[in-house]
């Protein structure tokens, strides 16, 4: 990790620019066009120094000397990267998928899970170097603007926020090309992929091109995460997750870190065809979108954690945290993360799966994940209660008479009151 | 005396009863079945016309009386049997062992009358003369079978669909919703033969008992309703046996299903033997309404579905009546092993049991639904929907179904799904189903809005700041509090 030094090479300016003045601005840095060429337009409009700032949230960051380089001559005093894989997958995803929480049927919430941590590391990083302002390249169209902001707000409501694609002419790659080249920033020829994607340890999604037509099927070459089902091996593959306390704590014995744990089922996922959806969703800032996402490995812990609650929860207990998940995903799409509805929701949830321990056996096929076994030192299930075979006595049969009679008192008196009686 | 009775019932679900038997006092007029009619379904279903007239011809082609011939032996006992008196009850019978023991020992019990009644939900009836030979062998005055296939899928199924409704992640309900049908069946055969009594063969440890109990209460809480396996001392097939024994009830030696299994047009449920340990994973041959999905076809399906107000009408451009559509799909996604699942769940009468379930027309139609509302539902719609979605899973689980709750949702889903009309083409596949395509002349995506192109104007990105800073102001009240600003 980059530790942010003072930088020497930057020229600090203390006029300010064209739109008003920030002393020094932490942007969130990809290496790609659109971040590059805001290096120079935060100068030129706000007269300050840019700190680039890179989080490998597990989206393949390549190679790290490049990227500062790269940095440095888009016009930045400094690069400063962060590994937050670790505490990525433990202590956002993780919650996450203990919660069960999916958005709108299907998805698995991986690019909003990720925005709250980036932009919490911002704010660290902004306060280390003194900076009085944060910046993101995320266009007015999407949630992630929200997302950022607000975390910006919860963690240092004191902080600007400057979002270019809000506020700047580029309307596209084209312009932003002519930019960089008025601006002397070094623009690799890629050719820019059609579709536009994020990734992470977690998921990738795909959204743009032949995808804006929800009538359209998705070519099979846009994949990447993982393979074609018809081409996914003809052997079933089984393996066992271990749960401990709701949380995934590793598969077939061994016991793995959060990420380890992600990457290593992301591979088998996505080596299955596992976890490919494709769905048209509703957005935080109020248009419907199509969007297609791939999340192997996930799909997986999703499921064995769901199976193992099938064991250790109640009627009750399963009802309602099936209901607050419903909101839980609700709140992280929209990125309120650092909130406190979230996080009261959390402490329910850990205190709810306190008894899921233990195991779930998958069979994984052709894009298909399914249980084959489950078991559990806190179990609530009973074979000598539930077994049509005579059981041990604690279940007496003739007290289900007693029972429907009680509850069934509302709807008899109902049915009286109608019949006259 | 039969034909004044069928005269004077103006109900078409009367039943034609033998001569001789004089009945209680059967009250069966048009006005008080349309009535009682219209408050079981609210005014939503007799709305809509379509399904009042699809429901019309149903109720003429309800229930085929089977009539029997005059049984010397079925003489009306007038002494009561050894647990009390009554005249006549109605059993739900399925020709089965249980409920073939059930039919002598209710005459013995209670010293009544038996009439069965026998619905066709799709589970494969068989023989219909065969089963009311077997009926009056084991001493029932007569059956009754009524085809229910239509009114299943179209008033019981289809609402359920529509809501979304899924049990504990996975479970879509087959059993759940059958049962009150069935028990509905019931009540109106009471009525129209003046029984004074129900019967059914659930045992006490199952959900069953109270889904049909519940309905009788809800139907006629007049109704006394025996439950056998809740008082008898048969413990398990041997008895049984023994007990048609003494009671010269015919036992057909057939070989047991090591499965208990319930079987209907949306479904079959496994329990039971290796699936007692949710260790186990199933055995590959106990699998009956699909294939393995390594034995399905290597090439995939696709089809489409159409859907009119959140209901499925067809697929492939052919329209085709509920019960018809579903039973194609049953074939298609069967032939893909399309709808397996394996649960462990929590019954209503309290235990967790695990039962394996398959539902392979009905996992199609459901993917097409969701599918179709993602174009049609805005967001909070579809928060509020999928929220009222398992607490009516829930109901129907527990048999709640003739209830003001589950009919109010009702209301809101209807009119929620007022718009959801439109295609949807499904990829089949090695056991799954994804979407391929989507399209609603209804639907709120538009390309221009969302599109990373410019768009049409409606959408201005500016806009997304002031959003945002009214979005987050509760957010940034709280962090300057926080930080003491």
């Amino acid at each position: 990790m980059a530790t942010p030094s003072t930088p020497a090479g930057a020229t600090t300016q203390t006029e300010g620019g064209t739109r008003g003045k920030l002393n020094k601005v932490v942007l969130a840095y990809s290496g790609g066009l659109d971040t590059s060429v805001i290096v120079p337009w935060l100068r030129e409009n706000y007269g300050c120094e840019v700190v680039c700032f890179t989080a490998d949230v597990g989206q393949g960051v390549g190679e790290t000397e490049g990227l500062e380089a790269k940095a440095k001559a888009s016009g930045a005093s400094e690069l400063v990267i962060a590994d937050l894989r670790e505490e990525f997958v433990r202590d956002y995803i993780f919650p996450c998928l203990r919660a069960g929480a999916v958005y709108e049927r299907k998805y698995l919430l991986g690019t909003s899970m990720a925005r709250p941590i980036i932009a919490k590391a911002m704010v660290d990083v902004a306060k280390a170097c003194g900076a009085d302002a944060v910046s993101h390249g995320c266009t007015g169209k999407g949630n992630d603007q929200v997302r950022f902001e607000l975390t910006f707000f919860a963690l240092n409501p004191k902080l600007a926020v400057v979002a270019p694609w809000r506020e700047w002419d580029i309307k596209g790659r084209e312009d932003a090309i002519e930019y960089a080249k008025k601006h002397n920033v070094p623009v690799v020829a890629t050719k820019a992929s059609i579709y536009s994607r994020d990734r992470n340890l977690w998921h990738i999604s795909h959204e743009g091109d032949i995808l804006e037509d929800p009538a359209n099927e998705p070519a099979k070459d846009m994949f990447m995460m993982s393979v074609d089902p018809e081409d996914a091996p003809n052997t079933p593959e089984y393996l066992t997750i271990q749960i401990e306390k709701g949380l995934p704590v590793g598969f077939n014995g061994k016991k793995l870190s959060p990420a380890t744990l992600l990457e290593e089922l992301n591979e088998i996922g996505g080596k299955h065809g596992i976890g490919r959806i494709d769905m048209v969703e509703n957005r935080l800032v109020g248009m419907k979108s199509r969007g297609v996402y791939e999340t192997p490995g996930g799909t997986i812990l999703a499921s064995a954690c769901r199976e193992l609650e099938a064991l250790t929860l109640d009627r009750e207990s399963m009802q309602m945290k099936d209901m607050l998940a419903l909101k839980y995903a609700e709140l992280v799409y929209a990125g309120r993360w650092f909130d406190p509805l979230r996080e009261s929701m959390d402490a329910f949830m850990e205190k709810m799966t306190e008894t899921t321990t233990g195991e779930v056996t998958l069979k994984l096929y052709k894009g298909s994940v399914n249980v084959a076994s489950r078991s559990s030192p806190n179990s609530l299930y009973r074979q000598d209660i539930s077994s049509f075979e005579e059981g041990s006595g604690i279940y007496d049969q003739a007290d289900a008479a007693g029972f429907i009679r009680l509850y069934g008192l509302p709807t008899r008196v109902r049915a009286m009151h109608e019949h006259g009686l």
